[in-house]
């Protein structure tokens, strides 16, 4: 059984029609990779799978790990194994960092019929994985992305990722805005959660992330659709010739 | 159109006899008289309906009181180390303790000699006697019967905080106007914090005025706690007028209450000297919530910092006002407002105004008022971590009162402040849902 099945999505915001028929198949253990020039609605398709309000779902079904998706809350969502990293994470200040890594981590516990996580376990956890990704504890301490910068949202999206251990990752452009140091870092942080038992989804727009994470599978949206999926080479094809001549192709 | 004067109750509670010195009271009570309460006519009080005073029939607590009446406690327990307690019921002060740290000198208002009077009821900036937008000083300078006067000598640093609990209603319909004057001397420091409650259920109505004198160099740190009562009414001024290189810290906290009007006219009139104004304000139910602040910046090298934020739900709500003025000789002024506001519900309510009068030019001055809802990105980000949507929703209201109990210094009120704020989101229907 596929991890995420994605049949013929069809999806508006305020009654304008974005995704337009979209098929994906995602089996645990695959990488793949979704390009696609802006606004083809990359994002609005992390969106939509993260069940996001204002995100309307015309037609079309999705399945992950046997649930029906469209039937869940976010929070259900979430909790069933699929964690959504933001293109633009969320800054919110007065609510702690760590505070939102226990709740998170707490939740997800709960819902498995285990204990909260206790504080020493946890924060030696948390502790480990912030060194990993090379950010200072101070990080933990201050608002959820309050004032961090664009790099430093990033790596804050990759440590929630690596603390939760989704079953299915969608990483919506978590490359833009690295410098060359912190793409290492968060590659490698991608690497680590990349297992037989695992997605992963990566909305990029370049190859270099690629470099360092290498996908099975790559697609090409194109105003809401994928209108063209291969192996990795296909991402180095459109690093070399731009879009315009796969457009033509699909055409 | 005629002013209507005082209601009829109000007329009659006017005491022959006040704490005030003779002469100022006597004036007090003509000028109330002719005045009348403050109405929504009045420019500082448009936002605010007194209505409930205006038609509240309140008495004035029998000077002695019963037993059962004296020996009322506070709901609440804060948690502080060794404090110096100055308790009033119904604006009555019940005793002044005796082991006080030295360099602390306490004296009720109505012991206290003709010039320690005079004092109290002459703050700076002054009040004028025949504005009505005033006109609850001057009742209050007619009315006092009790207050308290704090004098912290030179160079003295008090240590323990000194709280004044303001216990209200523990008589059906009481009301209370108390005056509270403090001095610090030179170089002095204390924290003065006042906590309010109701004991009773009935409606009562207090009218405090407190009097702060902070001489050159010292640091007043002064912290407001409204807590529970759901009847309670409250009409509060606080006058502070500052030295050079003085301090005052005010930090305005209403959790609680059915109408609160809390008012600040700070004057800081020596150079180098600094005002905090830091305030959170959650009103719901029907609770009307509302603060309205003035800043004088009478001399050069001044700083201002203010910060305030609002919580309206249900009906609640919420008034901020903040004026900030720069006299025409008074260079390299710094005075910030921020005043961020967060509407929970579509009956809930909330006006902000900042007004900045500026005559000189080497000023640096901010203001930003912001008024919104609960930031649905933030809430999506937050449930697409696994958190429930009440508790997220929770989290992202106590997130924003946070910034602002986070500027408290205390970090065991801070906490106690944290837990407390928490706790009543966590009574908000949305919340408890989860
Ligand atoms: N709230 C909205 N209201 C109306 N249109 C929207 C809204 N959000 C997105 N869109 C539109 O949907 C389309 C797809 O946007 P989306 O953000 O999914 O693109 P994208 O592929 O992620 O682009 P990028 O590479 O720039 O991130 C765009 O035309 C965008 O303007
Ligand atoms: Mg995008």
């Amino acid at each position: 059984m596929a991890l995420l099945e994605i049949k013929n999505l069809h999806a508006e915001i305020e009654g304008k029609e974005i995704l337009k028929g979209i098929n994906l198949t995602v089996n645990a253990g695959e990488v793949h990779a979704i390009m696609g020039p802006n606004g083809s609605g990359k994002s609005t398709l992390c969106h939509v799978l993260g069940g996001r309000e204002g995100y309307e779902v015309t037609q079309g079904t999705i399945t992950f790990d046997g649930h029906d998706l469209l039937e869940m809350e976010t929070e259900e969502r979430a909790i069933a194994g699929m964690l959504l990293g933001f293109q633009h994470p969320v800054e919110i200040p007065g609510v702690k960092n760590i505070y939102l890594l226990k709740e998170a981590l707490n939740a997800k516990r709960e819902a498995q019929g285990l204990d909260e996580v206790d504080t020493f376990t946890f924060m030696k956890q948390v502790r480990e994985l912030v060194a990993s990704m090379d950010m200072d504890d101070a990080f933990l301490h201050r608002g959820v992305n309050a004032g961090f910068s664009g790099g430093e949202k990033k790596r804050n999206e990759i440590l929630q990722m690596l603390l939760l251990e989704p079953k299915l990752a969608l990483l919506d452009e978590t490359d833009s805005g690295l410098d060359i140091d912190a793409l290492k870092v968060v590659s490698e942080g991608i690497n680590r959660m990349r297992g037989e038992e695992r997605g992963i989804i990566l909305v990029t727009h370049y190859q270099r992330l690629l470099n360092y994470v290498e996908p099975d599978f790559v697609h090409v949206l194109y105003k809401g659709k994928i209108i063209k999926s291969g192996d990795k080479t296909l991402a180095h094809r459109l690093e070399a010739e731009g879009y315009q001549e796969i457009l033509e192709e699909a055409s | 159109m005629s002013r209507q004067g005082l209601p009829e109750w109000l007329s009659t509670a006017l005491p022959d006899h006040a704490a005030a010195p003779e002469a100022l009271a006597q004036s007090a009570r003509q000028q109330v008289e002719t005045m009348g309460l403050p109405g929504l006519r009045d420019e500082e009080w448009r936002w605010t309906n007194l209505r409930p005073i205006h038609r509240g029939n309140f008495k004035t607590a029998p000077g002695q009181t019963a037993p059962s009446v004296t020996e009322a406690q506070p709901a609440e327990a804060l948690p502080l180390d060794n404090p110096v307690r100055l308790r009033f019921i119904d604006g009555m002060l019940q005793g002044i303790p005796d082991d006080l740290p030295s360099g602390l000198h306490l004296v009720s208002l109505s012991d206290a000699d003709e010039a320690t009077r005079t004092a109290a009821f002459s703050p700076t900036p002054a009040p004028s006697a025949d504005d009505p937008n005033d006109a609850l000083v001057t009742l209050n300078t007619a009315m006092a019967r009790e207050g308290v006067v704090i004098d912290v000598d030179a160079s003295s640093v008090i240590e323990r905080p000194i709280v004044i609990e303001w216990l209200d209603g523990a008589t059906d319909g009481a009301m209370s106007h108390p005056r509270v004057l403090i001095r610090l001397g030179q170089s002095a420091q204390a924290s003065v914090i006042e906590q309010s409650e109701s004991v009773g259920d009935q409606p009562s109505w207090r009218n405090s005025v407190i009097v702060s004198k902070i001489a050159a160099n010292a640091a007043l740190t002064h912290i407001a706690l409204g807590l529970t009562g759901p009847a309670r009414l409250s009409t509060e001024r606080c006058f502070a007028s500052l030295e050079r290189d003085a301090r005052y810290h005010s930090y305005n906290m209403q959790l609680g209450g059915q109408v609160i009007r809390r008012e600040y006219d700070i004057q800081i009139d020596g150079t180098g000297a600094h005002s905090d104004l830091i305030g959170l304000m959650m009103p719901r139910g029907k609770q009307l919530m509302d603060t309205h602040t003035r800043i004088v910046h009478a001399a050069a090298d001044t700083t201002s910092n203010e910060h305030y934020r609002t919580i309206a739900d249900e009906s609640g709500r919420g008034v901020f006002k903040g004026r900030i003025l720069v006299e025409r000789d008074s260079q390299r002024i710094q005075a910030f407002q921020s005043s961020n506001n967060l509407l929970l519900s579509d009956t809930a309510e909330i006006d902000a105004k900042p007004e900045l009068e500026i005559y000189a030019d080497d000023v640096q001055c901010s203001h930003g008022a912001t008024i919104g809802r609960l930031d649905e990105e933030a809430l999506f980000y937050l449930r697409s971590r696994g958190l429930a949507a009440a508790e997220a929703r929770g989290l992202l209201i106590a997130g924003f009162a946070q910034e602002v109990i986070d500027e408290i210094p205390d970090e065991t009120l801070r906490y106690w402040l944290t837990e407390r704020v928490q706790a009543q989101l966590g009574q908000h229907p949305d919340v408890a849902e989860a």
